[in-house]
Formats: structure tokens, sequence, C-alpha cells
């Protein structure tokens, strides 16, 4: 079986806890930002009828061809699989972030409900999905980078994107991935390290999975090289203010009830670090856009339920191992003070990210070449005005 | 995992604990209340450790007595 390198991350998160409130210049770049509240029936926390169909890999072997997509340095033919690195620092408890993670996930995709968790990642991935038709252009070649249980793919069509590549960290959710029309090989692969070679991908997608990254300049860094010259890159991520109501809320109570507080939800990336992280790692023409999900829930017990269910429990280093049960009733109490909503439920925001971003091509735009401009902006004012209002011109 | 331990035993508690909680909605509501009029920005006060204590043990009482109550 070929398997991509797998390299275990050292302990570099440091979490601090922001203040409580949220900020709120976050939010003020988005045209398309809207509050939308998932109905129950979206939900469908209740009673919903589980009748997943176990879809798998069709092959995990690899032919000739797809190995000479494969990057040179991992020895594309035969034995792709190294040992991985010791790790220099290593807690002899703990298992590593990476290793933690992906058991989360595999333990979340093995689960027999796990249709009532999706609903976050089905909206998000049908919306990457429209932006991906809104490029006017068939892709021979995509990859979906962190695709969990592949919750993009069922959105496309064939005659877009003729040829899928899955890679995720979770072998368990590659193995139960949803059915889609598009012809797909699995790859497990961290995504900080692509197996693949330059230029093979006409698109790149990613869904809800850049937050666990470590590294995210180097992840995206990585993408870019596999992407073709004009390849585009469509991501999606939770960032900025995402559950800031249950970090508060956390906080508030640890610190009352237990004198200091431990960081138990992520910090996000900003969306101003967003754009120049994509700057940085080489894109072109960004379009970065904010959605705000708000999903209801009874209150904070289902809302961490569900948190754990979607695989998105606390993974970092320094992660508190328990939580005692009065700082979780004090926080429910304070969720519920603080945030409630009329008819009892308590909001739990998710700030998606979405940025698309292009590889460098010649027969993309350019910006202007300096002093090669032939009309001035003083002639702006005199469009509709009378000629004897003269403005002075401006260089 | 077969059987019982601590962890499946502490689960099956948790599992109660949001219709426990709904049963107590007016002494959580004043802790709530205390705790955020503490911590308002602006309020000059700093939250402490204890500093509503007080409505915090009524809480947990009226708690631990719908727990007792609601027992099979």
């Amino acid at each position: 079986m070929h398997r991509a390198r797998w390299l275990p991350v050292p302990a570099a998160i440091t979490l601090t806890s922001p203040l409580f409130a949220p900020t709120a210049s976050g939010r003020s770049q988005s045209e398309r930002a809207a509050r939308r509240t998932l109905s129950e029936e979206a939900l469908g926390r209740r009673g919903r009828a589980v009748n997943v169909a176990l879809g798998g890999c069709a092959r995990w072997a690899a032919g000739p061809r797809w190995s000479s997509l494969l990057r040179a340095g991992t020895g594309a033919g035969a034995a792709l699989w190294r040992p991985p690195l010791l790790p220099l620092l290593l807690s002899v408890s703990a298992a590593s972030p990476a290793a933690m993670k992906r058991r989360q996930k595999g333990w979340a995709a093995a689960l027999r409900d796990r249709q009532q968790f999706e609903y976050l990642r089905d909206e998000v991935g049908s919306r990457v999905a429209d932006r991906v038709y809104d490029v006017s252009r068939t892709f021979p070649l995509a990859l979906d980078v962190g695709c969990g249980r592949s919750h993009i793919a069922e959105h496309l069509n064939k005659d877009f994107v003729e040829r899928l590549f899955l890679t995720d960290i979770s072998e368990d959710s590659l193995k139960l991935k949803k059915e889609s029309e598009i012809p797909t090989r699995c790859v497990l692969a961290d995504e900080e390290f692509l197996p693949f070679r330059e230029n093979t991908f006409d698109l790149v997608m990613s869904s809800l999975s850049l937050h666990w990254i470590n590294d995210l300049p180097g992840a995206l860094r990585q993408i870019h090289y596999v992407l073709k010259p004009d390849g585009v890159f469509i991501g999606a991520m939770v960032g900025g203010e995402t559950l800031y109501e249950l970090r508060c809320s956390l906080q508030l109570a640890e610190l009352e009830r237990e004198g200091g507080f431990a960081p138990h939800v992520s910090p996000y990336t900003a969306i101003t670090d967003l754009g120049n992280l994509l700057g940085q790692a080489g894109f072109n023409m960004l379009t970065v856009d904010v959605d705000d999900i708000q999903v209801h829930y009874p209150g904070i017990f289902e809302l961490m339920s569900d948190l754990q269910g979607m695989g998105e429990s606390n993974c970092a280093w320094n992660r508190k191992s328990m939580l005692h049960r009065d700082t979780m009733l004090a926080a429910a109490a304070i969720y519920k003070e603080m945030y409630g909503a009329k008819d009892g439920s308590v909001p739990a925001t998710f700030e998606i990210f979405y940025m698309i971003g292009w590889k460098p091509h010649e027969s993309q735009a350019k910006p202007a070449r300096r002093g090669s401009a032939n009309v001035s902006f003083g002639d702006l004012s005199k469009l509709n005005e009378s000629p004897n209002t003269g403005d002075p011109k401006m260089g | 995992m077969s059987g019982t331990n601590a962890w499946t035993r502490s689960r099956e508690r948790m599992r109660r604990f949001p219709e426990l909680l709904a049963a107590c909605a007016g002494e959580a509501a004043e802790y709530g209340k205390c705790v955020c009029a503490t911590a308002a920005a602006g309020s000059g006060k700093e939250l402490r450790k204890d500093l509503c204590a007080k409505e915090f043990e009524a809480l947990k009482a009226c708690f631990r007595s719908a727990a007792k109550k609601t027992v099979t």
C-alpha cells in the first residue's frame, strides 16, 4: 500500500485566550456576510433515520499513471512509506496532536449516527462547490485537502471536475467517504506534506480542515507547489470569532470556580492575516470573504457533544485533561445568561472564511506599469460638470 | 469496552445534566447575572475565584436535589 510520509509535528502551539467581547472589526470586510440560522430540521438532531451507505475507496494500490504524479523525493514507484522521524520533544504520556486528531476524526467517522453531526461540513462543502462552479472552467484534475468524509465532491459535477484526489490524515474517514459521481482516488496524506509533484492539479479545494494545521504558511506553500500555473485554490476555514460564546463562557466559569483558566477553544486566524498568508504563499488575485453561520443549541452540553461528534475536540499538547463538573455547570449558566435567546436556546457562531487564490500565470491580468496612465484623476470630476468649474489637474 | 468503569458511569451521569439544569433555571440565571455583572466591561471589578460562590452553592444545591428526585 502506498502511503504518504507522515511527519509528527512538534509542540508549537501557544494558546492564549483573547479578551471576552468579540471585536467588531472582524466582520467589516465581507459583502456576503449574513447571519443564517440552521433550522432544527437541517440539524437533524432528533429522530432522523440514519441510512448511510458505507462507501470505500475504489482502489488503494496505485497504478503507474498515479505514481507519476508523486513527488520525486518520495521515491515514486516502489516503497513510499518511510518510518516517521523520531520527534525530539515528546511528552511520555501524551500522543502527538496529529495522532490524536487522526483518532478523533476516525472515531467521529465511525459513529453510527454520524449524519447528525455533519450539518456544518455539508453546508460549507456545498458553498465551496458553489464557488467552484463560479469559476467558468473545467478542471481535469482536482485535489481535496483534508477532505474528511468528502463533503464537497457530492455537490460537484463530472463535467466540471473530471478526476478528484481525496487526501486526509484519517484512514477511517477516507474508507467511509460519501459517494459522488466523480471518479476519485484516496490518498492518506498529511496536509503539511502533500506527496504530489509540482504543477499537478488544476484545482485544490479544502473545507474546514485548515484550522488544525500547525504550520499554515507551509501548508499553503505546499498547495501552491502542487498547483499548475493558472490553477486555483478554493478553501473554507473556520476563523476569527468562531465559538467565541463558548470560549468566553468557559473562561468566566473557570475564573470564578477555579481561579484561572486554560485554553479550550483554538485561537483562530484573523481575516487580515489570511490575506497576508495567501500572498506570502505566492497566490495571486486573492478573494477572501466571510460567512457567519449561527447554530442554536438547547445548551452548552449539546454544543460540546456536537463538536465532539464532528471530530473537533481539543487535541493540543497543552490541553487540560479534565473539565470539572462544577465548571461545566457554571459555564452552562453563564452561557445561557450572556448569550441565550428568548426561546431558551443558545447560539454558537461559526465564522467561515472562504478564500480563492490563483497560481500566477502570464494570462492573468497584471497591474499597469507606473507612468503609463493617459487619463488624469482630475478629469473624473469633469465627467458631469460644465467646463467652467475646473479643478486643478492631479498628476 | 465491556462493562462499566468510572468513565462510562460519569458519562451516564453527565447525560442527565441538561434536564437537571433545566429544573434549576432560576438559580442558574441568578448565578449567570452575578458573573456577568462582575465581568462586564467597565464595571471596575475583577472576576476572582468564588466571587459568586453563594449563588453557585444555591445552584449546586438545587441541581443535587433535582438529581436525587429524578433518580430511578
